[in-house]
C-alpha cells in the first residue's frame, strides 16, 4: 500500500462530506417526521394499556426499558464496524460514525441502567434498587465497555491515533458482548440462582399489552437512528468548519 | 539492500483539523542525501514517518523503490530497507552491546550472523565494550551503538530523526563526522550495492550542510525551498538560516 | 516466528536481569492475600472454601494487571517501540513474543501466590491441583492476549495507570466468571470437565486470534 493511498477515492474525505452530510440532512429530515408521527400514537397506546394486575403501573416502564435495549447494543455495533472500516480505509467519516454510535449507545444503555432498577424495586419491593438479572448484568458490563472506550478516546493524544486505539477497543469491545451472554448464561445459574432470570419480559406480556410494546420498539428504534445519523453529520460539519478555519489561519 | 529511490506526489496528510502536510512533490535519487529542515510544526515528522513505512498519506502517491524496480515496495520491504536513528538510542539497557545488535538483526528476519555483528562492532569501535550492558555506556557509545543497530541488516535508505537533539556541541559534532564516515566507507557501499540514500531531519542548518547534498524546506506543510549544493551560494548554513527566519517572518505577519 | 523468539528471548532476559516486574507484581499478590486475610479475620474453614476461588482469582488478576503495566515500559525507556514498529513483516508476531513471555512471567508470579495463599488460608490447593493449573493456564492466555494489546495502547496514552485497567478488566469480566467458576469445582476434588474448559478455551482462542490480527495497527503512526 505504499503506493496509490487514494487513488481509488482521488476525492478528499473532505470534499466528499458536503453532499455526504445532505443526504444525511434528508435522512434526518424524513426520519424526524416519522417520530412526530410515532410519538402520540406511542404515548396514546402506553396510556390506554391495560394497568398490570400484580405489578402496578410500574410495569408500563416496560414499554421503554427493553426497547432502549435496540440503541445500547446497535449503538455499539454501529461503533464496532465503523471502527473496522476506519482501520481498514483510514476516513474520517467512518470515524466520525464510530464516535456518533458510542455517544448515542452510552446513552441508551445509560437510560437503559436507569430505568431498570426503578422497574426493579416496583417488581421486586423496596429495597430492591439494583438486582443482578441477566439482563440488568449485561447492561452494566456493555456500560463500563463503553466508558473504557470514551475514556480511552479523550486519554489518547492526537486525532489519528485516537482514532485507531479507539477503533481497536470498539472491535474488542463487541467480541465481547457475546462472550459475556455466553458466560453470565453458563455460569449465572450457579451463581445467583434466584435473581437470574433469562426468559424476555415481552413472552409474559398479557392481553393488550403486545401492540404498545410493539410500538415503543419502533419509536426508540427510529430515534436511535436519528440521533445517530444526527450525531454523525455534526462530526462531520464540525470538522469541516474547524479545517476551513485552520487553513484560512495558516498559508 | 540497493539504495532507495522515493518519489512522492502531491503527498498530504491531514486529520481532523490539523494538516500536517498540504500537497508536496518530491523524488529522492538512490545514494543521495537530502536534509528536511524547518520549524516545529512543519510537517518534517510526519513526512519522514511516511517515508520509514510507519504512516500512510492520507491523499496523493508515496513510492519507494530499489534497484530501478517499477513495482514500489510494500510498507513490509520499506521497513525492511530502512535504518534508522533518532535521538532517543532505541537501545535496551539491560543487554549488552552484542545483544541489542543481535536483537536487532532478528527484528530484522536475520539469524544471528555474528560475523556482521562483530564487524559492526569493529567498526564503530565497540568490539572491546560488546559484552557490557548499554545502560553502563556513556553518551558518545551508546549514540555509536544506536547508529550501528540502525545499519545492522544494511538498510538501503538511513533515516535519521532529529539525531542532535539533546546533545552539546563536541558530541553532535562527533555525530556528524560518524554518521559522514556511515555513507563513505567504501567496503560497505560494495557490499550494499551502492550508498544508502539517507534523509536527515533536523532544524540546524549547519548539520544539515554538513550530511546533506540539498536540502527540502518545510513550512506549514508546504515545501518552500528546494536549494542543493549545485548552487553553492544557497546551500550555506547562513543562507538556509535566513530563508527559515523568512517563513518565520511571514508567518507572523500572516497571524 | 523468529521475531517471536528473539522478543520472547529479550523480554525474559532483560526480565532476568532487572527483576521488575516480577518482583512488583509477587509483592502486591502477597499483599492483596494479607489484606483479604484482615478483611475477614475470623473465618471459619467452610468460608473459607467457599470464598477461595473468588479471592485467588481477584489476586491473579490484579497482579496481572500490575504486571501489565509493565510490559512495553521497557520499549519506552529509549524509544526502542519504534525499533519494533519499524520491523519489517506481520507485527502479529512481535505481539506474540511479548504475549508470551508475559505469560511466562504472570505464570510463575500466580504460582507463588498460590503458595501463599495456601499457606495462609490454609486451603489445601495439592486438592485438583492440576485441574486448577490448567484453568490457571488457560485463563492467562487470554488474560495475556488481551492485556499486551491494551498495554501497548495504554502505554501511549496519558493517565496510563488508570486507563490500562479500566480497558482490561471489562474484558476479563468473562475469563474471571468461568475461571472462578472452573476453579470452584477443582478445589472441591471434582474432576476437571470438559464444560469448565470450553469457555476458557473459546475466549482465549478468540482473544489470541483477535489481538494477534488487531496489533498490527497499534504500531502505526
Amino acid at each position: 500500500m505504499t503506493n496509490s493511498s487514494s487513488s481509488a477515492s482521488p476525492t478528499p474525505a473532505t470534499s466528499s462530506s458536503p453532499s455526504g452530510s445532505d443526504r444525511l440532512g434528508l435522512t434526518l429530515k424524513l426520519l424526524g417526521w416519522a417520530i412526530l408521527g410515532l410519538l402520540p400514537l406511542y404515548a396514546w397506546t402506553v396510556s390506554t394499556a391495560p394497568i398490570d394486575s400484580v405489578q402496578g403501573m410500574m410495569q408500563k416502564i416496560l414499554y421503554v426499558h427493553p426497547p432502549l435495549a435496540y440503541g445500547a447494543y446497535l449503538g455499539f455495533v454501529a461503533t464496532a464496524i465503523a471502527g473496522g472500516l476506519f482501520l481498514w480505509q483510514g476516513r474520517e467519516v467512518h470515524d466520525q460514525l464510530a464516535i456518533a454510535g458510542a455517544e448515542v449507545g452510552t446513552l441508551f444503555c445509560t437510560l437503559m441502567l436507569i430505568t431498570g432498577p426503578i422497574w426493579a424495586r416496583g417488581a421486586w419491593g423496596p429495597g430492591n434498587w439494583w438486582v443482578w438479572d441477566a439482563r440488568l448484568t449485561l447492561t452494566l458490563l456493555l456500560w463500563f465497555v463503553y466508558l473504557a472506550y470514551m475514556l480511552l478516546r479523550s486519554f489518547t493524544e492526537g486525532d489519528e491515533r485516537a482514532a485507531r486505539f479507539s477503533s481497536i477497543y470498539g472491535i474488542l469491545g463487541v467480541v465481547l458482548i457475546p462472550l459475556n451472554y455466553w458466560i453470565i448464561d453458563l455460569v449465572g445459574g450457579a451463581m445467583h440462582p434466584d435473581n437470574l432470570e433469562f426468559e424476555e419480559e415481552s413472552s409474559s406480556l398479557g392481553v393488550g399489552m403486545g401492540l404498545p410494546f410493539f410500538v415503543g420498539n419502533l419509536t426508540l428504534f427510529f430515534v436511535f437512528i436519528y440521533l445517530l445519523v444526527l450525531r454523525w453529520r455534526v462530526g462531520m460539519l464540525r470538522t469541516e468548519a474547524e479545517r476551513a478555519e485552520f487553513d484560512s489561519r495558516r498559508i | 539492500m540497493g539504495p532507495v529511490r522515493l518519489r512522492g506526489t502531491s503527498i498530504e496528510k491531514r486529520y481532523g483539523r490539523v494538516a500536517a502536510l498540504r500537497g508536496i512533490d518530491f523524488e529522492i535519487a538512490p545514494g543521495e542525501a537530502v536534509a528536511l529542515l524547518g520549524a516545529n510544526g512543519a510537517g518534517k515528522s510526519s513526512l519522514l514517518k511516511i517515508l520509514a513505512g510507519l504512516s500512510k498519506p492520507s491523499h496523493g502517491q508515496f513510492g519507494a523503490f530499489v534497484d530501478g524496480g517499477t513495482p514500489p515496495l510494500d510498507r513490509s520491504s520499506l521497513r525492511a530497507a530502512v535504518g534508522y536513528v533518532g535521538h532517543a538510542t532505541l537501545l535496551y539497557g539491560e543487554l549488552s552491546a552484542r545483544e541489542n545488535l543481535d536483537f536487532a538483526a532478528r527484528l530484522y528476519g536475520q539469524r544471528a550472523n555474528q560475523e556482521r555483528i562483530d564487524q559492526v562492532l569493529e567498526d564503530f569501535a565497540l568490539a572491546n565494550v560488546a559484552d557490557r550492558r548499554a545502560d553502563t555506556f556513556s553518551r558518545g557509545m551508546a549514540q555509536r551503538l544506536a547508529i550501528a543497530r540502525a545499519v545492522i541488516h544494511r538498510p538501503g535508505l538511513l533515516l535519521l530523526d532529529e539525531p542532535f537533539t539533546g546533545l552539546d556541541e563536541l558530541s553532535a559534532e562527533r555525530l556528524s563526522e560518524q554518521l559522514g564516515r556511515l555513507r563513505s566507507e567504501e567496503r560497505d557501499a560494495e557490499a550494499n550495492g551502492g550508498t544508502p540514500s539517507l534523509v536527515v531531519v533536523t532544524h540546524d542548518p549547519r548539520r544539515a550542510t554538513e550530511l546533506a547534498d540539498r536540502a527540502i524546506l518545510l513550512h506549514h506543510g508546504i515545501i518552500r525551498a528546494t536549494p542543493s549544493k549545485q548552487h553553492a551560494e544557497e546551500f550555506t548554513a547562513d543562507a538556509l538560516r535566513s530563508m527559515l527566519g523568512e517563513f518565520a517572518r511571514e508567518a507572523s505577519h500572516a497571524a | 516466528m523468529n521475531v517471536a523468539w528473539a522478543l520472547l528471548w529479550k523480554d525474559l532476559a532483560t526480565e532476568w536481569r532487572s527483576r521488575d516486574r516480577i518482583v512488583a507484581m509477587t509483592v502486591f499478590s502477597f499483599l492483596i492475600i494479607v489484606v483479604f486475610q484482615f478483611a475477614w479475620p475470623n473465618m471459619e474453614p467452610e468460608q473459607i472454601a467457599q470464598l477461595a476461588p473468588g479471592i485467588l482469582w481477584v489476586t491473579y488478576v490484579f497482579a496481572a494487571v500490575i504486571g501489565l503495566g509493565r510490559t512495553f515500559s521497557t520499549e519506552l525507556e529509549n524509544d526502542a517501540m519504534t525499533a519494533l514498529a519499524l520491523a519489517p513483516g506481520n507485527r502479529g508476531w512481535i505481539f506474540l513474543g511479548k504475549a508470551t513471555a508475559t505469560w511466562v512471567l504472570i505464570t510463575a508470579v500466580q504460582a507463588m501466590a498460590g503458595l501463599v495463599f495456601a499457606l495462609f488460608f490454609r486451603v489445601d490447593l495439592t486438592i485438583g491441583l492440576s485441574g486448577t493449573a490448567t484453568i490457571v493456564a488457560l485463563a492467562n492466555v487470554a488474560i495475556c492476549s488481551v492485556g499486551t494489546l491494551l498495554s501497548a495502547m495504554s502505554v501511549r496514552s496519558r493517565f496510563r495507570e488508570v486507563l490500562l485497567p479500566v480497558l482490561l478488566i471489562p474484558t476479563l469480566i468473562p475469563v474471571l466468571a468461568a475461571a472462578v467458576t472452573g476453579t470452584t469445582a477443582t478445589v472441591a476434588g471434582e474432576a476437571l470437565a470438559l464444560t469448565t474448559l470450553q469457555p476458557l478455551i473459546v475466549i482465549g482462542g478468540i482473544y489470541f486470534i483477535l489481538c494477534f490480527l488487531l496489533f498490527d495497527f497499534v504500531l502505526d503512526e
